[in-house]
C-alpha cells in the first residue's frame, strides 16, 4: 500500500430494496484511490457509477463491505460523524440543483467554510480568491438563477475546492452543459488538479471528460470490469 | 440569519400565514386579557367604591343580630389605631341599619348607610352618581336614594319619606326625611335598597349617639384585585393589633362576587390561551412542515455538503423563530393598540339589551379593557415559544433526511 492512498473499498455491495424487490447496484467493488489522481468511473446507465460515488462520499451506506477514507472505516461513523467527514475531507459537484438558491455566488462558495465555522472575514476572502482563480469573480453578488448553467457548475467546483478537501467527487458534472461549456469546465478541473494537486473522481459517461482523465475505471452491472491508468 | 430572512421572503405567502398563526392568537389573548382585566377592575371598583371599601372593621358579636350589624360603641378608638399604621389611604365610619322606607302606602325594605359625607369621596363614588338634586353634607337632615327606589316609591327630590329603622341592640327608631338627591348606579339592586344619610341622622335612627357598625378602609396603591397583597398585608396587621372583639373583613368576604369571578376567570383564560396556542401551533407546524417538504432537495444538498443534524434543525428553527417573534410582537402591538384606542374613547358601550342586563347584575354597561405589561409579554413570549416548539418536529424530520434520497426528491 502506497503512502498516498486516499480511499480504499473492500467488497462493497449495495442492494436497493423496494418492497420485496431487490435491485443490486454494486456487487463487490474493491478499489483504491490515491491523492492527486484525476479519475473517472465510466459505464453505461445503471452500472452503479453514482451509487459508488455516493458510498465513497459517505452520502449513503453500503449493504455490505467497507469504505476507508484516509484509513477511517466509514461504516462505523455516526450520521453526524459522516457529515463532519464530508464537510472537512470531501468536496461535491452534482449534476443539477447544485447551489442554494437564496445565497449569492459568493455565499454559496463560502457556505462550506461557514459550516466549518470559519470566521466571516476569512471565508469571504477565501471564497473571493477561489472565484477569482476560476474566473467567475464578477458573478460574486449574483444569485444562481441569474447566471448560466456552466457558470453555476463553476461555482459548484469553487465551493467543492474552497475548503481544500482531500478529494472532490463529481457526479455527471457536465451532463447538463453544452459542448463548449463542458470543455471549459473540464479544463478548469484539470488545472486545479495539476496546479493545486486537487484529487478528482468523476462518475460520467461524457467522452470529452473520459478523454482527459489520468485513470479510468469501468463499471458494468455493479462490478469493475477494467481499471486503466494513462 | 440573512439566508433565513431570504428564505422567508422567497415563500412570502407561507411566511405570512405562519406569521398570522402567531399574530392572531397573541392579539386575541391580549384583547381577552384586556376584557377580563377591565371587567374585573369594574367589578372590583363597583363593589369596593360604592359599598364595601377594601376592608371593614366590625364588631365580632353576631348573636341575635339577624340581618343587622352589631354596633361599635367607640369607633374613634379604631380610627386612631388605623391612623398609626402604614398603607391606609382613607378610612371613615359607617352605620348600616336595616330599615323600611315608606311613602304613603308604598314601602320598601332598605338599608340606611350613615356616612360622613365629607370623608366619603375616596371610598365611595356616590357623589359622582347623583342624577338629580345634590349629595349630602354632615349638616343635612335628608337622604339620597337610588333612582330605582325613587321609581318604586314614586318620589322625587324635595319629597319626604318615612324611615323606620330597627336595631336589635337599641330598638326601633323612626324619622321623616327629605330626599336631597337621587343617584344612579350600574348595580340596580343597590339603587333599590341602599340609601345614604349623614352619620348623625343614622345614629339618631339607631338611638346610638357615637356608634357605627363599620370602619370602612381603603388601602393605598390598590387599583384592582391584582393588588390584593397590599390589602392582605394591612388586614394581617390589623388582625394582630385589634382586640378580639373586632373582626377585619377583606374584600373577598365583603364582595364575594368579585372573588368568585376571579376564581372562574383564571382557569377560563388558561383554557382559552391553551386553545389559541394549540391552534397557532398546528398552523405553524403545518406551514413549516410544508416548507421542509418543498425544500427537500435543497436540504439534501446542505446535508450532503456536511451540515450536521443540529445545524439543519437550527436553520429551520431560526426561520420559525424569526416569524414567531415578529408575529408575537405585531400581535402584542395590535392588541395593546386596540386596548389603548378603546380606553381613549372611554370604553366600549354595550347595546341597550346587554346594558340593562349588566346593570341588573351590578356590572358597568360600558366595557373597559385593561391589560398589564406582564400579560402582554407573557402572551407574546409563550406563543412565540409554542410556535418554535411546534416547528421542532418538521425541523427534526428535515435533519434526518437521507441526502441521496432528498436530492432526488421531485416535489
Amino acid at each position: 500500500m502506497s503512502d498516498n492512498r486516499l480511499i480504499e473499498t473492500e467488497g462493497l455491495h449495495k442492494v436497493y430494496r423496494t418492497g420485496t424487490v431487490e435491485t443490486p447496484a454494486l456487487r463487490g467493488v474493491d478499489l483504491e484511490l490515491h491523492s492527486g489522481e484525476f479519475t473517472a468511473i465510466a459505464g453505461p446507465s445503471g452500472s452503479g457509477k453514482s451509487t459508488l460515488l455516493h458510498l465513497l462520499g459517505g452520502l449513503d451506506r453500503p449493504t455490505s463491505g467497507e469504505t476507508f477514507l484516509e484509513g477511517r472505516a466509514m461504516s462505523k461513523l455516526s450520521k453526524d460523524e459522516l457529515a463532519k467527514l464530508r464537510l472537512t475531507r470531501i468536496g461535491f459537484v452534482f449534476q443539477a440543483y447544485n447551489l442554494i438558491p437564496v445565497l449569492t455566488v459568493l455565499e454559496n462558495t463560502a457556505f462550506v467554510l461557514e459550516l466549518q465555522g470559519v470566521v466571516r472575514a476569512e471565508r469571504i476572502e477565501r471564497a473571493r480568491k477561489i472565484l477569482a482563480e476560476l474566473g467567475i469573480e464578477q458573478y460574486a453578488d449574483r444569485y444562481p438563477n441569474r447566471i448560466s448553467g456552466g457558470e453555476q457548475q463553476r461555482v459548484a467546483v469553487a465551493r467543492a475546492v474552497v475548503a481544500g478537501p482531500s478529494i472532490v467527487l463529481a457526479d455527471e458534472p457536465t451532463a447538463n452543459l453544452d459542448s463548449g461549456t463542458s470543455l471549459e469546465l473540464i479544463d478548469l478541473m484539470r488545472r486545479l488538479n495539476s496546479e493545486k494537486g486537487a484529487t478528482f473522481l468523476f462518475a460520467t459517461h461524457d467522452s470529452r471528460l473520459l478523454d482527459r482523465v489520468s485513470r479510468l475505471i469501468t463499471l458494468e452491472d455493479g462490478r469493475i470490469t477494467s481499471d486503466e491508468t494513462r | 440569519m440573512k439566508a433565513a430572512i431570504r428564505h422567508l421572503k422567497r415563500n412570502r405567502g407561507r411566511s405570512i400565514l405562519t406569521l398570522l398563526a402567531v399574530l392572531i392568537p397573541v392579539y386575541s389573548l391580549v384583547v381577552m386579557f384586556g376584557l377580563a382585566g377591565g371587567n374585573l377592575r369594574d367589578m372590583f371598583d363597583t363593589a369596593t367604591r360604592l359599598d364595601t371599601g377594601h376592608l371593614q372593621i366590625r364588631h365580632a358579636e353576631r348573636r341575635g343580630m339577624g340581618s343587622a350589624l352589631p354596633l361599635i360603641k367607640d369607633p374613634d378608638e379604631i380610627i386612631s389605631t388605623l391612623d398609626r399604621i402604614e398603607g391606609i389611604a382613607w378610612r371613615t365610619l359607617r352605620l348600616d341599619l336595616p330599615a323600611i322606607a315608606s311613602v304613603g302606602e308604598r314601602s320598601q325594605a332598605i338599608v340606611v348607610q350613615g356616612v360622613v359625607p365629607e370623608e366619603i369621596d375616596p371610598i365611595s363614588s356616590m357623589r359622582g352618581l347623583i342624577l338629580a338634586g345634590r349629595y349630602l353634607t354632615s349638616k343635612d337632615e335628608g337622604v339620597v336614594i337610588g333612582e330605582e327606589l325613587a321609581k318604586l316609591l314614586k318620589i322625587d327630590v324635595g319629597d319626604e319619606m318615612v324611615i323606620l329603622g330597627v336595631h336589635p341592640e337599641t330598638g326601633v327608631g323612626a324619622l321623616k326625611v327629605p330626599i336631597l338627591g337621587i343617584y344612579s348606579t350600574p348595580a340596580a339592586a343597590m339603587g333599590r335598597t341602599i340609601i345614604q344619610a349623614p352619620l348623625d341622622v343614622a345614629r339618631r335612627l339607631a338611638h346610638s349617639i357615637a356608634g357605627a357598625t363599620a370602619v370602612v378602609v381603603r388601602v393605598a396603591g390598590v387599583t384592582g384585585p391584582w393588588d390584593a397583597r397590599r390589602i392582605d398585608r394591612v388586614v394581617a396587621e390589623l388582625r394582630a393589633i385589634l382586640p378580639s372583639d373586632y373582626e377585619v373583613l377583606d374584600w373577598r368576604r365583603l364582595a364575594p362576587q368579585v372573588a368568585s369571578y376571579m376564581a372562574i376567570i383564571k382557569p377560563a383564560l388558561f383554557i382559552f390561551a391553551a386553545v389559541f396556542f394549540g391552534l397557532g401551533a398546528l398552523v405553524v407546524l403545518n406551514t413549516v412542515y410544508l416548507s421542509v417538504i418543498e425544500r427537500t432537495r435543497e436540504l439534501g444538498l446542505i446535508i450532503s455538503l456536511g451540515a450536521s443534524q443540529w445545524r439543519v434543525i437550527r436553520m429551520i428553527l431560526l426561520e420559525a423563530g424569526i416569524l414567531s417573534a415578529t408575529g408575537a410582537v405585531y400581535g402584542a402591538l395590535a392588541g395593546v393598540s386596540l386596548v389603548w384606542i378603546v380606553e381613549a374613547f372611554g370604553g366600549l358601550p354595550l347595546p341597550a339589551a346587554f346594558s340593562s342586563m349588566m346593570k341588573a347584575i351590578g356590572m358597568n354597561p360600558v366595557l373597559h379593557l385593561r391589560v398589564s405589561f406582564s400579560q402582554v409579554a407573557l402572551s407574546a413570549a409563550a406563543m412565540a415559544g409554542v410556535a418554535v416548539i411546534a416547528a421542532w418536529y418538521p425541523a427534526r424530520r428535515a435533519s434526518r433526511l437521507e441526502p441521496v434520497e432528498a436530492m432526488r426528491y421531485v416535489g
